[in-house]
């Protein structure tokens, strides 16, 4: 009998999608200002830029530039899975629409250098009474670059 | 607009003091000094300002009454790390403003207790908000290791002068028994890739109080001591730019201090070169160098050069900067922070700073002095002091 998928929330309403075929890339909530143009991640109310309120919610793909990293090497809140003994990555990520994000790594620090490009991935952090809480953390997309 | 001088400075020293030492005992001690120094008593204050960022709800009234109950207005202030320093730019104004003749401004907190009951074993809800300051700050140092080829040796002789500064300060948390070099801090243990222990400002708890009057009234209560007044004062927030980070707490965009810099210059009619001495939010390593650059001490891209060559130390050839050992070493528990360098300022200014004591060139005692704190959310806030 095939076994029934674990049902799968994000960490926080509304910060990025939770695909059902789990090999589907999530995708980043955020806005754009129909006035100015400008992007948002996360979702804003007005237009940080121009403090318009005709804002548009938008699916920007979890893809974009590692602007800086580093990993982390102190107990977070406690016990979760981002520990690990050799430090958990931490980066800072640019999107092509504008947006920086600031994120959890997937992987080790030698796999990392600014301006390479990094992808989202969904990762548990938790299981929550039988459903999967889901963050997102990007790792290297192929070798990194000099 | 009246002209603002610091009457008195007290301090209770900082330390890791976990159940050993209460706001209230710690607060009374900072407050008696400053007003000791002051040649005051606590009927001569006018107002109040408390400054705690961890303490309870009603803290800052309730500590006050140990001072006496007097029927004067007291208000809370909080900016997250710039505290202190915001609680005083309030004085500052009303006092400016002639409202009151006699300000008092004091800064406690317990960060130690804060950390014990708030954050061992909790869930991170909000992992953007999970995001430590050391991780923040820690990004920078690999961006300007990428974009200027900043070594993690640049940022250790930093902290080893931070902490050889904090050996001579008497109110410093930290207390090195023996000169500490870059090397030592570099083997000190990784806190957040580049950033060591030693690069990183300690948690810990203490109280630190300015007294805030005119100048006519420094003049008058202690005639022939130098008067200190507060040349400049100003309070920003964040401007958009682009690549703004929205999750999370966020401190110390490099365009606010730019911004709050110039403008604390411009009104005290002076540039950077005319500093003596410098405090800065050097929460970590990284911080303190990005400043000497922000705030116009020397060119951007040039700081690694002048660190290498001392220019940052007491007796440097640029200016003296985290003088009583930063936030790295005097320690950083939150609301007394910013306080802590108006008290060293004011010393310093005075001539009054024992075994750190700044001069010039000439070997007078220093004329100007800059305090510079950068606030979560994010705030920065810039006094510059002045000996008339």
């Amino acid at each position: 009998m095939p076994e029934t998928p674990r049902p799968r929330q994000p960490i926080k309403p509304g910060f990025f999608t939770v695909p059902d075929d789990p090999a589907q890339p999530p995708k980043l909530l955020g806005t754009r200002c129909e006035d100015c143009g400008e992007f948002f991640y996360p979702r804003r109310a007005l237009c940080g830029k121009c403090m318009s309120r005709r804002t548009v919610e938008v699916e920007l793909d979890a893809r974009g530039t590692l602007y800086s990293y580093t990993f982390v090497h102190l107990p977070l809140f406690g016990s979760t899975n981002m520990e690990h003994a050799d430090g958990y990555g931490v980066g800072q990520i640019d999107l092509p629409e504008g947006p920086r994000v600031q994120a959890p790594l997937a992987g080790k620090q030698p796999e990392f250098q600014v301006g390479q490009t990094v992808q989202g991935e969904l990762d548990v952090l938790r299981d929550d009474g039988g459903t999967d809480i889901m963050i997102i953390r990007f790792r290297p997309l192929g070798e990194a670059r000099p | 607009m009246r002209e603002v001088a610091i009457l008195g400075v007290g301090m209770h020293p900082f330390g890791a003091y976990y159940s050993g030492k209460t706001n209230a005992e710690m607060s009374l001690v900072a407050g008696l000094a400053a007003l000791d120094d002051a040649g005051l008593t606590f009927a001569d204050v006018n107002a109040a300002y408390m400054g705690h960022i961890f303490a309870q709800v009603m803290s800052g009234t309730r500590i006050l009454k140990e001072f006496g109950l007097t029927g004067i207005p007291v208000q809370r202030i909080e900016n997250a790390s710039a505290t202190g320093s915001a609680a005083l730019r309030e004085a500052y104004l009303s006092v400016s403003a002639g409202h009151y003749d006699v300000a008092m401004v004091l800064g406690f907190d317990k960060m130690t207790s804060m950390i014990q009951s708030g954050t061992a074993g909790t869930a991170p809800e909000n992992l953007e908000d999970a995001i430590l300051p050391a991780a923040f700050f820690a990004m920078w140092a690999t961006r300007r290791m990428h974009e200027r080829g900043t070594k993690p040796e640049h940022l250790a002789r930093i902290a080893a002068k931070n902490f050889n500064n904090g050996a001579l300060n008497p109110m410093a948390q930290r207390q090195a028994k023996e000169r500490i070099t870059a090397e030592k801090v570099l083997s000190s243990g990784m806190v957040a890739w580049p950033l060591t222990k030693m690069m990183s400002c300690p948690i810990g708890d203490g109280a630190a109080c300015a007294i805030v009057g005119t100048v006519e009234m420094a003049k008058k209560l202690r005639p022939g001591r130098p008067v200190v007044k507060i040349a400049a004062s100003t309070l920003q927030s964040e401007r958009y730019e682009r690549g703004h980070i929205f999750q999370g707490p966020v401190v110390g965009p490099a365009r606010m201090s730019i911004d709050s810099s110039n403008a604390v210059y411009e009104q005290a009619g002076v540039g950077p070169r005319d500093l003596d001495l410098l405090q800065v939010h050097d929460a970590f390593a990284i911080e303190e160098l990005e400043y000497y650059e922000l705030v116009g001490l020397c060119r951007p891209g040039e700081a690694e050069k002048h660190i290498e060559e001392g220019a940052f130390e007491i007796g440097g050839s640029l200016c003296a900067v985290s003088t009583d050992g930063g936030l790295i070493a005097r320690g950083h528990p939150g609301g007394p922070t910013g306080l802590a360098q108006i008290w060293e300022t004011t010393l310093q200014l005075r001539g009054e700073a024992d075994r750190r004591q700044v001069r010039r060139k000439s070997g007078d005692l220093p004329r100007l002095g800059m305090c510079h704190m950068m606030g979560g959310g994010s705030v920065c806030v810039i006094h510059i002091l002045q000996r008339v």
